[in-house]
């Protein structure tokens, strides 16, 4: 997966480069909207990350120039201003997602990764498996080296969202936003508490660990030998 | 006029206002001695004709005139402007006095007693004819008496004179009576311009006294010291706020500074510059929430918050929100409960968020094992929806202040959770507002209640 960063603060793109390529993409740098349009037209990308202020062209510019060019690679925008019309603007432009600085960059990864998801997405699996543990998730049922285990409704919604992201690190609010449909950061430790109970059904009777807390960022369900 | 200062315009409507009074004063004037001046010479020719009338009614033919001629000289010779004509029948002149007068044809035989005027060599007259008629002689002859009046005439011209010079004085001199009486009088105002001029943001406090000022500026002092409250209250609070935001950042950062540091000071294992890192972290994602709130609170300040309309049920609002807490609720052995319904037209993530924040400040002060309950009120004219739970009573001064920014009922303590900044009900408050909603708390006897009320619109 080969990935453009367009950042003209020249930590914070280093950071991101670095924060990228260690997740496993192809990542190329550049610091004005000028490079980022060249880039942009002679490459394939399969993602552009662009910075709106930037000198030369700014962000929505290069867009602008990209789609009229035919080009319809996915493209997030990070921006210091939050305002609801930039943020309009940059949809209307065909920006894909928009994320204001400050972020945490797990929330950058995984939006990154559910927008590189978006362009081929695999056919709808009804069953899922990771090491010993089989969830069927049309009968909503969860199994664990051939132990029924019982969920709640909410606990198979997260369950269902670490499965599909498995080796992901999901920032809180997004499981927030996704299973509880809460799309504000809350002050509390709910996540804490429901992966907590998803965790003593899941994981407390078996020796081998499924849910992983990466600690001041989210959680993340793997296995060692998952394929 | 536009562009006229106030004081000129004073001055310019005063000294139109003398002319105009000076004018009709004049023209009256001048009119009323004219009338009185022709009523005058009428008298005087009126008593002297009849006076020649009945000296020479004693005539009995031209020779007889030579007699009373004295008599006439004399009449007419007490009066030095006054001239005399006598005609035959026929004609004649019989005498004249003191000189020969060329008088028109038609004045000299118009006996209709009335007095007719007319110019001669820069000469002004005024005369009245009258036949004599002697008993047995009607119509024998024909006296025609003639006042020169000249002299009025150059009264009048000097008069007009003096007049106009007169009005063109008086103008200036009104002018500049104008100017310094509305100067005089425009003084307070120009006193009120100099407190308003040297107000800065620095001396807000500052009002324009009201005793000094006279009436009609009173109101206009006092609109004026009540925007000066307004501003200084806005002022001290956004201070206030700046404060407080330098401070609750100063905090995390001097964490972070502090920590880092101390961390660099010596070579350690892995693991605690890991544990520094992570650290740091929560410290960092505390300052970024507060920025995001604090930028929320900014925007709704400025009116920049504009809700969506939909219509949003508020018992799917807080069943959707008791199965995101009850996971903590259960920790705890609080129940949560909700009754009622109600709608309103409003931004679905706003309302959820405004309701999530007063739940989780519930579920903050919530002693275990106790209920939390929403109850949610639809009446003709509003909708309630109020949240209690039990808990320390909070005491009435701090009621009002608990939405303020950064307000803690004890200032020492930091409650809840570190990514508590004090923000969250504030925040609620200002999304009630923008929905042109209210919200209050009241607390006693062990039960906190916050109450938010929308008013209500039609489907």
């Amino acid at each position: 997966m080969k990935l453009l960063v367009a950042e003209d603060e020249p930590k914070t793109g280093i950071y991101l480069q670095q924060g990228l390529t260690e997740a496993g993409f192809n990542v190329d740098r550049v610091m004005t909207g000028t490079d980022a349009l060249q880039h942009a037209l002679s490459e394939a990308y399969d993602l552009l990350i662009l910075d709106v202020m930037m000198p030369g062209l700014d962000g929505w510019e290069v867009l602008r120039m990209i789609r009229a060019a035919g080009k319809d690679v996915p493209v997030l925008f990070l921006t210091a201003r939050d305002g609801v019309e930039d943020r309009v603007k940059g949809l209307e432009l065909g920006a894909d997602d928009y994320l204001v600085k400050p972020f945490a960059f797990s929330e950058l990864l995984a939006r990154v990764r559910t927008l590189l998801r978006r362009g081929n997405s695999s056919p709808t699996q009804t069953t899922m498996k990771i090491a010993d543990l089989e969830v069927d998730l049309l009968k909503r049922r969860a199994v664990r080296s051939g132990k029924r285990i019982d969920l709640t409704a909410k606990e198979f919604a997260l369950l269902e969202l670490l499965l599909r992201r498995r080796g992901e690190v999901l920032p809180k609010s997004l499981i927030a936003s996704q299973v509880w449909d809460m799309n504000f950061d809350s002050d509390t430790n709910v996540i804490e508490v429901a992966v907590r109970r998803l965790r003593a059904k899941i994981d407390d009777e078996f020796e081998l660990k499924l849910i992983h807390t990466a600690r001041g960022m989210g959680y993340m369900l793997d296995a060692p030998e998952s394929e | 006029m536009k562009h006229l200062s106030l004081t000129a315009r004073m001055s310019l409507m005063f000294m139109l206002a003398v002319i105009a009074v000076l004018t009709v004063a004049g023209l009256s004037f001048n009119e009323l001695s004219r009338h009185h001046f022709m009523m005058l010479d009428q008298q005087t020719l009126d008593e002297k004709l009849e006076s020649t009338q009945q000296i020479l009614s004693n005539t009995r033919s031209h020779a007889d005139l030579e007699g009373v001629l004295p008599q006439l000289k004399a009449l007419l010779g007490a009066h030095h402007d006054l001239a005399a004509v006598i005609f035959a029948n026929d004609g004649t002149v019989l005498f004249a006095e003191p000189q020969a007068f060329n008088v028109p044809e038609k004045y000299r035989l118009n006996p209709d007693h009335g007095m007719w005027e007319w110019e001669e060599n820069g000469h002004m007259y005024r005369g009245m004819t009258a036949q004599v008629s002697t008993p047995d002689q009607p119509a024998f002859l024909t006296a025609l008496l003639i006042l020169d009046v000249t002299n009025h005439v150059h009264f009048f011209e000097t008069l007009q004179r003096w007049f106009w010079l007169g009005l063109v004085i008086s103008a200036l001199v009104s002018a500049a009576l104008g100017w310094v009486v509305a100067r005089s009088g425009l003084r307070p105002l120009r006193q009120v311009t100099l407190v308003a001029t040297s107000m800065s943001a620095r001396s807000l406090k500052e009002r324009i006294p009201l005793e000094p000022v006279p009436l009609e500026l009173q109101q206009l002092v006092t609109s004026f010291n009540a925007m000066l409250a307004r501003l200084d209250d806005a002022f001290v609070r956004l201070s206030n706020f700046s404060a407080d935001i330098a401070h609750e950042l100063r905090t995390p950062l001097s964490n972070l500074m502090t920590h880092t540091e101390v961390v660099l000071t010596q070579k350690r294992n892995l693991e605690a510059y890991e544990e520094n890192l992570y650290s740091n972290l929560e410290d960092l994602k505390r300052m970024s929430r507060m920025i995001d709130d604090m930028l929320f609170l900014a925007k709704s300040d400025n009116g920049l918050i504009i809700p969506e309309q939909t219509r949003i049920e508020f018992s799917e609002v807080v069943t959707k929100l008791f199965e995101y807490y009850h996971l903590i609720a259960d920790e705890h052995g609080i129940q949560l409960v909700v009754t009622g319904s109600g709608s309103v037209l409003g931004d679905k993530l706003m309302l959820d968020r405004a309701i999530s924040n007063l739940l989780s400040n519930a579920l903050r002060y919530t002693p275990a094992g106790k209920i939390i309950s929403v109850t949610i009120k639809s009446t003709a004219s509003a909708i309630t929806l109020i949240v209690e739970n039990p808990g320390e009573t909070i005491k009435p001064e701090h009621l009002d202040k608990l939405f303020d920014r950064f307000y803690r009922v004890d200032p020492a303590r930091r409650e809840g959770s570190p990514s508590n900044a004090g923000l969250g009900l504030a925040i609620t408050r200002s999304i009630v507002e923008s929905h042109k909603g209210k919200i209050w708390c009241t607390s006693g006897n062990g039960i906190t209640a916050f109450h938010m009320e929308f008013p209500q619109q039609p489907s």
